[in-house]
């Protein structure tokens, strides 16, 4: 009778940290969480901004000044060239791949 | 003795018994009345408690109402809008917004003056107004400041000044296309424009705080690099003629997806009071015109399709017509009889005229009916204005409608239903969202194709022809075909002396009419350039060939060498 109330007792007791246990676990879990959520909020927060710069540094109207000062003009007609053509241009002289060297190593 | 001592030691407590017993009967009377009060009082005080809970539970007082409702007052947070291609045009961004205590605020006078310093464009006297009212827990000082402004109002050190984080439009391009993408309210609600269009009929969720939209970008039709070539050239247009504002057009005749659509001065979305000033109005569709001699584009396309004439039949146009009190004459005169196709390329109003009255009013305006430009019109940026039609249609009106006189639409109704004449007679309705491959509306052929391929024909003859009115607009390569219109402004009471409004209708490339370019300038003046001429073919028609230089490539027109082109 006093073994089964000893056990009884210390199952009590045993139940009782582990409860202990579990409920501070869960509230760290929840804690995590809502650390986690803020920081996914934070992040999309940012993302929106990150687009929202990229696209105001990439409008038009900030792009076109900057292309026309390095000499850049939109194309003209006899700049474009249909896939036949290209061919045809090929066969007569192979394309110098160096030419766009130049640029890329200035800046 | 000692006994009766005793005795009496004994006997004495029995003298008095009465006094004893009174006592202690006293005692156990008063116990009961002690104890029921005792009872009574802590029963009382625990009642009052439990009214007071009750009556806190049920009955709410009101400031406690205003302070929790107040901070929780509902924002809306939006789905993007992006351009054809994906490109962003507007987007929620988080940003801080300022509130402040009255109840706590020690010293308003000088909270007002230091928020002065950050906020220049305080309302000192209001903002004092309303922190003097100390019942209140919540008063918005500025919503949606930029970060660096807030932490320049956190380092002032007030008490009382707080900040929630809010969501707010950002327009990441500016004031580009801006007439078409509208603008929202300081609680993020659509007020015009596309912006509207996304409250009434995407959908907007209700936020109590900057949480982000999880809803699809809206993807509208337009092209950021059309429509910044669009209003790049219209600006050089504006300084170049020196007008008093410019509007412009460009719209898929496929599909009716309008591409770019521009009118200046510009609205910017991110001030929401631009719509004030009615020069800025968007004269693409909020305004209707008088748009002139390319009315004669639909004039001729009717007597062609009627069957009226060929465009090789000649009309005799050296007499002047005579409608009313009013003598029609040629700007262009030659002093010959001209074809149809001569007509249009020289801009005759003589001919325009005869067509019309060959055709008789019926005719006339049943066509103009079909095309969609006598009825009122919508967009998904909201309603276009309506057309202001001649109340009769006599002599008179049939000969100015002819011309473009005396019929005001505004012009993206006229390019919806010009776009129907190269699109083998369809017409789309213009939209300005991006068209789903595979859902389009099967739509009426108002003219056959026939006429279609003479209207073709017609456009690029009056851009190739040595006489044409629309040379100006040509672009080796990209087959441009175009008409000019050159209208008198009309004010009140009749028309301005010197004030036109000059327009080119353009199309691209002729042999299979893709893209439609409409342009108009108002009130250009005459300058060196276009040897002192105010006319359409001296100004809006190089603008079109320009705009056109710049749009084909990125539109994937494929341009023809010269010598294919003819």
């Amino acid at each position: 009778m006093r073994l089964l109330n000893l056990a009884a007792f210390c199952f009590a007791v045993a139940s009782a940290l582990l409860l202990y246990g579990l409920n501070y676990d869960t509230r760290r879990l929840e804690a995590s969480v809502q650390a986690q959520e803020r920081a996914a909020d934070k992040a999309r927060s940012d993302i929106a901004i990150l687009k929202a710069e990229r696209s105001h540094l990439s409008r038009p109207d900030r792009i076109d000044p900057l292309a026309r000062n390095i000499g850049l003009l939109p194309p003209r007609p006899d700049q474009l060239a249909t896939a036949a053509e290209l061919s045809e241009l090929a066969l007569e002289q192979p394309i110098e791949t160096q030419s766009g060297r130049g640029m890329s190593d200035g800046e | 003795m000692r006994s009766r001592a005793d005795s009496l030691a004994i006997t004495e407590p029995r003298l008095n018994p009465q006094p004893i017993d009174a006592s202690m009967s006293q005692t156990r009377r008063r116990a009961p009345f002690v104890n029921a009060t005792l009872l009574g009082g802590t029963f009382l005080a625990f009642a009052s408690v439990a009214a007071q809970l009750l009556s806190l539970g049920l009955t709410r007082p009101a400031e406690i109402t205003l302070a929790v409702a107040e901070p929780v007052a509902t924002s809306f947070s939006r789905p993007d809008i992006i351009d054809r291609n994906g490109r962003l045009l507007a987007t929620d961004v988080e940003a801080p917004s300022v509130f402040a205590d009255p109840a706590i605020i020690l010293d308003r006078d000088e909270v007002v003056e230091k928020l002065a310093t950050v906020l220049p464009d305080l309302e000192a006297d209001e903002l004092r107004r309303v922190l003097s009212d100390k019942t209140r827990r919540f008063v918005w000082i500025r919503r949606g400041v930029s970060p660096s402004v807030a932490q320049r109002i956190h380092d002032l050190g007030l008490p009382g000044l707080s900040f929630r984080p809010e969501l707010r439009r950002a327009y990441p391009v500016g004031a580009l296309a801006g007439h078409v993408l509208g603008s929202v309210n300081v609680d993020n609600k659509g007020m015009s424009g596309i912006e509207k269009f996304i409250d009434e009929n995407v959908g907007v969720d209700p936020v109590h705080s900057a949480t982000l939209s999880n809803r699809a970008p809206v993807r509208l039709s337009l092209d950021l690099g059309v429509q910044h070539s669009l209003e790049d050239e219209l600006d050089t247009a504006v300084r170049r003629y020196h007008t008093r504002g410019a509007a412009g057009l460009v719209l898929d005749i496929k599909t009716g997806e309008i591409l770019a659509s521009a009118s200046l001065p510009r609205a910017d979305p991110g001030r929401t009071q631009a719509g004030a000033d009615p020069l800025v109005t968007d004269k693409v569709s909020a305004g209707t015109f008088e748009l002139g001699s390319v009315f004669k584009t639909l004039t001729v396309a009717m007597a062609l399709d009627e069957g009226l004439v060929t465009p090789n039949s000649v009309l005799d146009v050296r007499e002047p017509l005579q409608a009313g009190r009013y003598t029609i004459t040629d700007f262009h005169g030659t002093g010959r009889p001209l074809s149809v196709a001569e007509i249009f390329t020289h801009s005759s109003n003589v001919g325009a005229g005869m067509l019309a009255l060959q055709a008789g009013p019926q005719r006339m305006k049943g066509f103009l009916d079909k095309l969609g430009l006598l009825q009122p019109m919508s967009t998904e940026a909201g309603m276009i204005s309506v057309p202001q039609l001649p109340s009769r249609w006599d002599r008179t009106e049939l000969i100015t409608v002819s011309y473009g006189h005396g019929l005001a639409v505004a012009p993206l109704q006229f390019a919806a239903a010009a776009a129907a004449l190269f699109n083998n007679g369809a017409r789309m309705e213009p939209t300005y969202l991006k068209a789903q491959l595979g859902k389009q509306p099967a739509a009426n052929k108002l003219v056959t194709p026939e006429t279609s391929r003479q209207m073709a024909r017609l456009f690029r003859l009056n851009v190739m022809d040595a006489d044409g009115t629309g040379k100006r607009a040509d672009v080796p390569g990209y087959r441009v075909g175009g008409k000019t219109g050159t209208a008198d402004l009309a004010s009140a009471g009749g028309y301005e002396s010197k004030a036109v409004i000059s327009s080119f209708l353009g199309a691209f490339p002729m042999d299979d009419p893709r893209y439609l370019t409409f342009v108009l300038l108002f009130e250009p003046k005459g300058t060196t350039e276009t040897g002192g001429q105010r006319t359409a073919s001296t100004n809006a028609a190089p603008v079109t060939g320009r705009l056109i230089a710049r749009i084909a490539a990125q539109l994937g027109v494929e341009p023809l060498t010269v010598g294919a082109t003819q």
